[in-house]
C-alpha cells in the first residue's frame, strides 16, 4: 500500500546541528527504505513563510502568503512509502527525527486511474533544468463534497486528472494523488522513547489535505498561477510549497 | 422443484438444521476470523461465511455432514467470496492478491492451517483493538465483529443509540481496509502496548455473556464462554500476570453461574445463592491464578477484582465474607483504577461491613455529584440499603427509579420483585 507521510514539527525548535543530524538520520533511513523498494520520494519543504496559499472564488484567484493554517507545529517535509501495511508506516514513521519532536501523520493514498506516469527522480535532482519543484498541499471540506454528491467529487476529480495531463505534457509533472478521508489518518508522536499513536489526524481542522501535487515550475508564482487551476481551488484552498532539492544539500 | 413451480421453502431436514444451527454457534465466528484474515475485508467475510452456511443447509442434508464442518465451511466460504467478488467485478483488481492468500490456506498443511485458524480470533482482536483505531471503535467493533454480537447489543452494552454504535462499527472497518491496518498478532516490541485494550475488550465480552445487556435470558453461557477461551489463549500467549488476573476473574465469576438463577431464569443474590452449586474445578483454577498473580509485583486492577472473587469463592456461607478484606481491596483497586462504578461496589461493601447507613453516606454522594445517575445498579443498590434501614418510602421511590432504567428482562422482573415485597 503507498502512503504519505506527512512531517510536522516546530520550525524553529530546531538548532543548525540538529537539523544536520535529522537530514543525516532521515536519509539513512530513505537509503534503507530505497534498498528495500519502500521509498518512492521524499523531501524537505522550505518554510512556511515562503508557502503561498490560493483560492478560487467566483473565478477569481485570491493568492495569500503564508500556510494555509497557523500551527504551532509545520509541515516540514513528506515521504511518500510503498510498503506492505500501516504496521510497517508506523514502524518507519516512529524512526524519522521529527517524530521525537513534532508528529508524523501517516495518510493512505486513494488509488485514482488515468494519472501520468510519475517521474519522481526529477525531485531530487532537477538542477539540470532551471525549473524548480514545489508540492500543492490540496485542502478540502470533506463535508462539503459530501454535500455536493459523488458526481461532482468525480467530476472534480476528473479535471485534476486533466491538469496532471497537460502538465506532464510540458514535462512539468512528477506525481499526484488524492489522500483517503482524513478519518484514515493515524498520528505518531515519540516521546521520551514512548511510542504514542492515535486515530485521526495531526489537527482537526474543518478544511483538511485531501491530496498533494509535485510539479515543476519556474517559481513561485509560476507555480500558483498553475495550483489556482486546481479543481479543489474553487471549493479549497492550495497550499505552494517550495521542495528542498536535497542534491544541493549533500 | 420445477422451474414453474410457486417458491415454497426449500424442505430440509430437520435434523441437518439443528446441526447447522450448532455448528454455527460453535463455529461461526471462528469461521468469519478466518475468512477475514484471506480476504481483508469484513463484509465479504461476512456475506461469504452466510452464504457457506446456507449452503451447508442443502448439502449437508443430502450428502451428510462432511468430516469437518468448520475446514468445509471456511473452503465453501472462500469459493463464494471470490464468486461476489466476480460478481461486483473486481475480480480482475483484487484477484492476484486474494487468490495467493486463498491458496496459501489451501495448499498449507492441515496441522499448520488448523493452528493459523485457532489464532484467526487472537488476530482480529489485535486488528480491532489496534492504536491507530479510537478507543471508543475498538469495543464495539470487536465485539461485532470477533464475538459476533448485535448491533444494538453492543450499544446496549455501551448505553448507546444503535445508530452511532453502527456509525462507529462501519467507520473501524473504514479504517481498518482504507488505512491497511494488517491482520497479525504484533511483534513482541508493540505487545505489551496493545495488551491492555485487547483485555479491556475481552472483560467486556466476559460482561455481555455475564450479564447480557438486553433480552430475557439472565447470562448468555456462549459469550462467557467465548471470552474465557481468548482469555485462556492470551495467556498462553503471554504468561503476563494481568492477563492471570484477567482469567481468573472470569472463571471466578464463571463459577457461580449455576447458582445466579431459578430454573425460570429469575436472579439469586449472592447471599441467597446455593454454594453447593458453585463449579469447584473453575474455583480452584481461578484462585491458583489470583495466586500466582498476586505474587508477582506487577499485578493490576483484574487481579485485585479477581482478588475480590476470590474471597467471595472462599467463604463457606454468606454471613462467612470476609467483608473487611473485601472492602480493604477495592481500596486498592481504587487506588489503581479510581471510577464510579467501583466507588459504588465499594459501598455496598462497607454496607455489608459497617451497616447499610454507612453504605448509603457512600452512595449518596456518588449521586449527588452526578456521577451514575442514568445506572439502575446504584438506584437498586441504593433501594436496597434503604429497605434494611427501614426507609421504605425511600426503597421503593429507589427501586421504581431502577425499574425505568433496567434494561433485561430477568432484572426487571427482580426489582418488581423487590418492590412488592416492601
Amino acid at each position: 500500500m503507498k502512503y504519505m507521510l506527512l512531517i510536522y514539527s516546530p520550525e524553529n525548535a530546531w538548532i543548525p546541528e540538529e537539523w544536520k543530524q535529522c537530514v543525516e538520520t532521515s536519509m539513512q533511513i530513505c537509503g534503507e527504505m530505497a534498498a528495500k523498494g519502500q521509498l518512492i520520494s521524499a523531501a524537505p519543504l522550505h518554510p512556511v513563510a515562503t508557502a503561498s496559499t490560493v483560492r478560487v472564488r467566483d473565478g477569481k484567484p485570491f493568492i495569500t502568503t503564508g500556510p494555509f493554517a497557523e500551527t504551532t507545529e509545520q509541515l516540514g517535509g513528506y515521504y511518500l512509502i510503498d510498503v506492505e501495511n500501516l504496521d510497517e508506516a508506523i514502524a518507519i514513521s516512529s524512526r524519522l527525527p521529527p517524530a521525537h519532536k513534532g508528529t508524523v501523520e501517516i495518510r493512505p493514498l486513494f488509488k485514482i486511474d488515468g494519472l501520468p506516469a510519475e517521474r519522481h527522480a526529477t525531485v531530487t535532482s532537477n538542477s539540470e533544468t532551471s525549473l524548480k519543484t514545489f508540492m500543492f498541499l490540496c485542502y478540502d471540506d470533506e463535508e462539503a463534497w459530501r454535500k455536493a454528491g459523488p458526481q461532482a467529487h468525480h467530476a472534480a476529480m476528473q479535471e485534476a486528472v486533466a491538469l496532471t495531463e497537460r502538465l506532464a505534457a510540458l514535462g512539468q509533472y512528477i506525481s499526484a494523488s488524492p489522500l483517503h478521508p482524513v478519518a484514515t489518518a493515524t498520528s505518531i508522536r515519540v516521546r521520551n522513547g514512548q511510542r504514542l499513536v492515535t486515530d485521526g489526524p495531526f489537527a482537526e481542522t474543518s478544511e483538511v489535505m485531501g491530496g498533494y501535487y509535485l510539479i515543476r515550475a519556474k517559481d513561485q508564482s509560476d507555480a500558483v498561477k498553475i495550483a489556482a487551476e486546481h479543481s479543489g481551488a474553487r471549493v479549497g484552498a492550495v497550499e505552494v510549497r517550495q521542495v528542498f532539492d536535497l542534491t544541493s544539500i549533500e | 422443484m420445477s422451474p414453474g413451480q410457486r417458491p415454497m421453502p426449500v424442505p430440509t431436514d430437520q435434523k441437518t438444521q439443528q446441526i447447522v444451527d450448532e455448528v454455527y454457534r460453535l463455529e461461526s465466528r471462528r469461521v468469519f476470523a478466518t475468512l477475514v484474515r484471506l480476504l481483508r475485508d469484513f463484509d465479504l467475510a461476512e456475506e461469504a461465511m452466510h452464504d457457506a452456511f446456507a449452503l451447508a443447509v442443502t448439502q449437508w442434508s443430502a450428502l451428510g455432514v462432511p468430516e469437518n464442518p468448520r475446514a468445509w465451511l471456511i473452503s465453501t466460504g472462500r469459493f463464494k467470496a471470490i464468486d461476489a467478488l466476480r460478481r461486483r467485478g473486481r475480480i480482475d483488481e483484487m484477484a492476484p492478491d486474494i487468490l495467493r492468500r486463498l491458496d496459501d490456506v489451501a495448499s498449507s498443511n492441515a496441522v499448520r492451517a488448523s493452528h493459523e485458524i485457532e489464532d484467526d480470533q487472537l488476530r482480529l482482536i489485535f486488528t480491532c483493538c489496534h492504536p491507530a483505531i479510537d478507543p471508543m471503535v475498538q469495543v464495539p467493533l470487536t465485539l461485532r465483529e470477533v464475538c459476533g454480537l448485535s448491533t444494538d447489543e453492543v450499544a446496549c452494552a455501551f448505553l448507546t443509540a444503535p445508530a452511532t454504535m453502527a456509525q462507529r462499527i462501519v467507520r473501524g472497518k473504514a479504517k481498518i481496509r482504507d488505512a491497511g491496518i494488517p491482520f497479525v498478532i504484533p511483534t513482541a516490541a508493540d505487545f505489551p502496548q496493545r495488551l491492555a485494550s485487547v483485555m479491556a475488550v475481552i472483560y467486556l465480552v466476559f460482561n455481555e455473556g455475564y450479564s447480557a445487556s438486553s433480552g430475557d435470558v439472565v447470562t448468555r453461557a456462549d459469550l462467557s464462554g467465548e471470552a474465557i477461551r481468548l482469555g485462556r489463549l492470551l495467556l498462553e500467549l503471554l504468561p503476563h500476570p494481568e492477563v492471570m488476573g484477567l482469567l481468573a476473574l472470569m472463571v471466578l465469576q464463571e463459577s457461580r453461574r449455576p447458582a445466579r438463577a431459578t430454573v425460570d431464569g429469575d436472579i439469586i443474590l449472592l447471599e441467597d445463592q446455593d454454594r453447593g452449586l458453585w463449579n469447584d474445578s473453575l474455583i480452584k483454577e481461578g484462585l491458583s491464578l489470583v495466586e500466582r498473580s498476586l505474587s508477582t509485583s506487577r499485578f493490576g486492577p483484574y487481579s485485585v477484582q479477581a482478588a475480590i472473587a476470590a474471597v467471595h469463592a472462599t467463604a463457606r456461607t454468606a454471613e462467612q465474607t470476609d467483608w473487611p478484606q473485601i472492602v480493604t481491596l477495592y481500596d486498592t483497586l481504587l487506588s489503581i483504577n479510581p471510577s464510579p462504578v467501583v466507588e459504588l461496589n465499594r459501598a455496598v461493601a462497607v454496607a455489608m461491613r459497617d451497616g447499610a447507613e454507612a453504605g448509603l453516606v457512600l452512595i449518596d454522594s456518588i449521586l449527588g455529584r452526578g456521577d451514575l445517575v442514568d445506572y439502575y445498579l446504584s438506584h437498586a443498590a441504593r433501594g436496597e440499603l434503604c429497605r434494611r434501614a427501614g426507609r421504605i418510602a425511600e426503597a421503593r421511590a429507589a427501586l421504581t427509579q431502577a425499574l425505568s432504567l433496567v434494561r433485561q428482562e430477568p432484572e426487571r422482573r427482580f426489582l418488581t420483585r423487590r418492590l412488592s415485597e416492601l
